[in-house]
């Protein structure tokens, strides 16, 4: 549409530092408002100013420097907004975990181990920027990634796993601990999007059984991991992100009706057969029917949010260890509790950003694979964080799943800034390249 | 592609706006709702571990106190010291499972949050005043506890009323339960404690006495001679009617028969010395009709919110639809006989029934305490008192900070009626059923009831109601006693079984016990 046409560069565009000093500036109010959150929790609950405030302060602003550096170094013309809103929302999980592991009497110091699982993320942050130097070369190991997103899905499964309240979705090796699940669907994201790539003209044109055979693998997939893990909220996600992949590269809307219908059908088939999933269905229609077991989450989750109000009782001046998983699967009622309606809106304010973010790099990848890749990156963490959150709240019924970079768990962290930092390779592939034919490696 | 990104952000944009809409809901539209759920114990949860006043009853002695924790975050737990007596009335105070009773109605008081409470102290703002409020009941320890030891191990609910005021002076169910097991700091232990009681089928948990409502048996005949002088012209002593020993109802429907097949008849007073079924059938469905009856009833309070001052008390009920107008009785008549003197008296599809409830049965429901506030409301002229537990509330240095004033809650009959009520209940005290319940020294009136529940093996509600006081004064007590599911059915049982409970009430009221 311009009239002056562009001639390709030869060589790299110099990187523009402008999106990185809006970053810097978002992180260094994401840092203003972490610490004073920290300081505040624990005035509100012992009325003194931590202790460990100063070391605390440094930690972050350690860790927030290094990562801010590595983008400049690695993804220098990268969005802008992404990392600060991914901070915000870690920052503000820490600081719940923190206020919430001060009411633990047991001794485990969920916050320390967040703080290690914090770094570690970012460090998978920073390396996967340097080892994913070139979006497409994921595109290489697409079966690869395939087999390993499907063993990882059901690594569980072998008698190195573990079930942990009720979900077999665990696998332990020596002392680690870590849920394979949530780097399985990284891996299924890349696979869906290479394989869709070369399908997807098959498909758009006619419709034969043998190219429904992916979607029918994908539902038995996410349908076994259900039955077999137990793990509602995983198989919604990865039926979903493979829905939402397929509608978007084949244009037909029919996969949409299609993947929907089937889901159901599962669902139902799940419900009459399971009765965990029963005890699901019936805690999200009616959770007074049965408050002291079925509904006693959802209802203190409720009451949770209720006794927050619009601006929440204060940090570390509520009650939110009282709901079960207060860390994880229903951190989103103890921000709600704790900061009220404008800190759980702040939280689905930065999880919008994100996806728009993500949706924007979408729409301005000029490859098939790296649109597809955005997508169902975003997808990812769009639709878990509406699962959670959405379970939480009783607007779907409660599946287990952590509300990303918010919820405590070291998995979920490290593999959710992987996430990220594909996000921001993509993102700023085509910032430097914005007409270019060649992809260029950041230098 | 491009196309199908945009509707995708559509479609997030959608999802996370009804996540939004949902999240108002819960925080602030319906935030209220939830906060006052019964399940939801935060708001007791900000009151447990502080310190609260104590719970007293009218002669000192202590039912609710605070205790110091040495350890931990919580600073205080409840103890109730005498166990499971004033259980259903205090209430407890639990960590996991909410308040109950006094604990509950009288939260803010008794942690001392309310405004004026917190702004009494301003004035030392200096001074670390302790604002919390004690609680005084209206309850006589003397007079509960002979409650609960005349009654026994028996299921059952005794109630006492000063009908002057509406003081509640005891109410006792047994079973009972120890609130000391629900208060202590211990959650899975406190949960296990709960869970036992909800599982226990005699349901130790429901104060029966002013949650449960029961059918009143003969016991309601005194509402029906109520509106039978107030209402029906009749007296005590006119008219006298024929000796029989059924009811045939008109139009025609089952027979009412008295018991074991007595025969009964005369004049009221002696109608309810004998507690005759088939006489009092008649007065409800051929002297009063339903309009007269439902009217009478629901003065005495039926079919109303129930006035204690306790959280989730029952409403006692009195049938009101007995069908489409039919005729007056005396299209009924046989032409040649004389004219009825209550040959307008309308009869309705349903007067059967209506003779039914006359006598308590059918669908007439009462709590203990409604039986006792009817006996009260007769022996206060008329005036049915607003019955309540807690007589006033004090701050710490003593001083009253709330007082509950007597007040008429409804008036039930005319002075008049009620007078010649209490003469003829006087008189089944001395010479009709309810014998028992004499104490000497004392003017006693009294009416049993016993409430048929089945005849496989034949089982009954034993039930008294009735009042004492000075001879020649007003009466100071009135009393409901229910005995449930005993065995027989014959109208003795009510003055065998429960009428020696009231005695025993009446006389530690008296101080003669």
């Amino acid at each position: 549409m311009t009239a002056v046409e562009r001639r390709p560069s030869a060589r790299p565009r110099v990187a523009s530092l402008r999106p990185r000093r809006v970053e810097l500036g978002l992180i260094a109010l994401i840092a203003i408002v972490v610490v004073s959150a920290y300081g505040l929790a624990s005035l509100g609950e012992s009325a003194s100013v931590p202790a460990d405030i100063g070391p605390f302060l440094a930690w972050m602003l350690g860790l927030f420097f290094f990562v801010h550096l590595a983008v400049r170094r690695f993804a220098a013309n990268a969005d802008p907004v992404l990392l600060p809103m991914a901070l915000l929302l870690n920052g503000i999980g820490y600081v719940m975990i923190a206020r919430l592991s001060e009411d633990v009497e047991d001794g485990s110091d969920l916050a320390g181990l967040q703080s290690v699982w914090t770094a570690v993320g970012i460090v998978a942050f920073v390396a996967t920027l340097v080892f994913v130097p070139r979006i497409r070369m994921l595109a290489q190991y697409r079966y690869l990634l395939g087999v390993a997103g499907l063993g990882l899905l059901a690594l569980p499964l072998l008698p190195i796993g573990v079930e942990i309240n009720g979900a077999r979705i665990w696998v332990s090796i020596g002392p680690v601990n870590f849920q394979p699940g949530e780097f399985a669907k990284i891996a299924l994201a890349i696979f869906f999007a290479s394989y869709l790539v070369d399908a997807r003209e098959l498909i758009k044109t006619r419709i034969e059984l043998r190219d429904l055979a992916p979607i029918g693998a994908a539902w038995a997939a996410s349908v076994g991991v259900m039955v077999l893990e137990r793990d509602l909220g995983s198989s919604m996600l990865v039926f979903a992100l493979f829905v939402v992949l397929m509608w978007v590269a084949t244009e037909r809307t029919l996969f949409l009706g299609l993947g929907a219908g089937l889901f159901m059908v599962g669902g139902v088939v799940a419900f009459r057969a399971f009765s965990h999933v029963e005890r699901r269905i019936d805690g999200w229609l009616d959770p007074w029917a049965d408050p002291q077991d079925g509904g006693f989450q959802i209802i203190q989750a409720t009451y949770s949010m209720a006794e927050g109000g619009l601006t929440g009782t204060g940090l570390g001046r509520g009650e939110p260890d009282r709901v079960p998983f207060a860390e994880t699967d229903f951190i989103f009622a103890a921000i709600g509790e704790e900061m009220g309606l404008a800190g759980t809106a702040a939280i689905l304010m930065a999880f919008l950003i994100v996806i728009g973010s993500g949706l924007r790099i979408a729409i301005r990848a000029t490859r098939p694979f790296e649109k597809l890749l955005a997508v169902g990156l975003t997808t990812l963490l769009g639709i878990q964080a509406f699962i959670i959150m959405g379970g939480v709240v009783r607007l779907i019924p409660l599946t287990g799943i952590t509300l990303p970079f918010v919820s405590y768990g070291g998995s979920a962290l490290v593999s959710n800034y992987v996430v990220l930092a594909l996000l921001m390779r993509l993102s700023h592939e085509q910032r430097t390249r914005p007409n270019a034919t060649e992809a260029v490696a950041p230098r | 592609m491009n196309g199908r990104i945009r509707n995708l952000g559509v479609a997030f944009m959608v999802l996370y706006t009804v996540l939004f809409a949902q999240l108002n809901r819960v925080q602030f539209v319906d935030a209220e709702d939830y906060k006052d759920h019964e399940g939801n114990i935060r708001p007791q949860l900000r009151a447990f571990g502080q310190e609260r006043g104590d719970i007293v009853t009218a002669d000192g002695v202590i039912a609710a106190f605070s205790v110091p924790v040495e350890a931990g975050e919580i600073d205080y737990r409840r103890s109730y010291p005498t166990d499971e007596l004033y259980a259903h009335v205090v209430g407890f105070q639990s960590l996991n499972q909410g308040a109950f009773g006094l604990e509950r109605e009288y939260n803010d008081e008794l942690a001392g949050s309310r405004l004026d409470q917190q702004f009494g102290s301003l004035k030392d703002l200096f001074v670390d005043r302790d604002t919390t409020g004690t609680v005084v009941m209206t309850l006589r320890d003397d007079v509960q506890r002979a409650a609960a030891d005349a009654l026994g191990e028996r299921n059952g609910s005794v109630v006492a009323i000063d009908p002057a005021t509406g003081d509640v002076l005891a109410m006792w169910t047994y079973p009972s339960f120890d609130p000391n097991l629900l208060s202590g700091l211990d959650g899975t232990a406190v949960n296990e404690a709960y869970r036992a009681l909800l599982d226990d089928p005699d349901n130790p948990l429901l104060a029966k006495s002013f949650r449960e409502v029961f059918f009143p048996g003969s016991t309601f005949k005194l509402v029906t001679a109520a509106a039978a002088l107030d209402l029906g012209g009749i007296t005590l002593t006119d008219p006298v009617w024929p000796e029989t020993d059924r009811y045939e109802p008109v139009p025609a429907g089952s027979a009412i028969r008295n018991f074991a097949g007595s025969t009964s008849g005369g004049d009221l007073l002696l109608a309810l010395q004998r507690s005759c079924n088939a006489t009092f059938a008649e007065i409800g469905a051929e002297w009063l009709g339903p309009d007269a009856m439902v009217r009478t009833a629901e003065k005495f309070g039926f079919n109303a919110d129930p006035a204690i001052d306790l959280p989730d008390a029952a409403g006692s009920r009195y049938p009101t639809d007995y069908g489409a107008f039919i005729a007056e009785l005396d299209a009924y008549q046989p032409e040649d006989s004389d004219p009825l003197p209550n040959g307008d008296t309308p009869i309705h599809e349903n007067s059967a029934v209506l003779a039914q409830t006359a006598i308590g049965q059918n669908d007439v429901k009462a709590t203990p305490l409604h039986m006792a506030m009817v006996a009260a409301a007769i022996a206060n002229d008329g005036q049915m008192m607003t019955p309540h537990v807690v007589d006033e509330v004090r701050d710490a240095d003593g001083g009253v900070y709330e007082r509950v004033e007597p007040s008429v809650w409804r008036t039930s009959l005319s002075p008049f009626a009620a007078g010649q009520l209490r003469e003829a209940m006087v008189n089944v005290a001395v010479n009709g059923t309810a014998r028992a319940m004499q104490v000497d020294g004392l003017e006693v009136g009294g009416k049993t009831g016993t409430a048929q529940l089945g005849t496989t093996p034949a089982s009954s509600h034993a039930w008294v109601v009735g009042f004492a006081g000075l001879p020649g004064q007003a009466p100071e007590i009135a009393v409901a006693v229910i005995v449930e599911a005993q065995p027989g059915a014959s109208e003795q049982t009510g003055g065998a079984v429960a009428a020696p409970i009231a005695r025993a009430v009446i006389e530690a009221a008296f101080g003669s016990g």
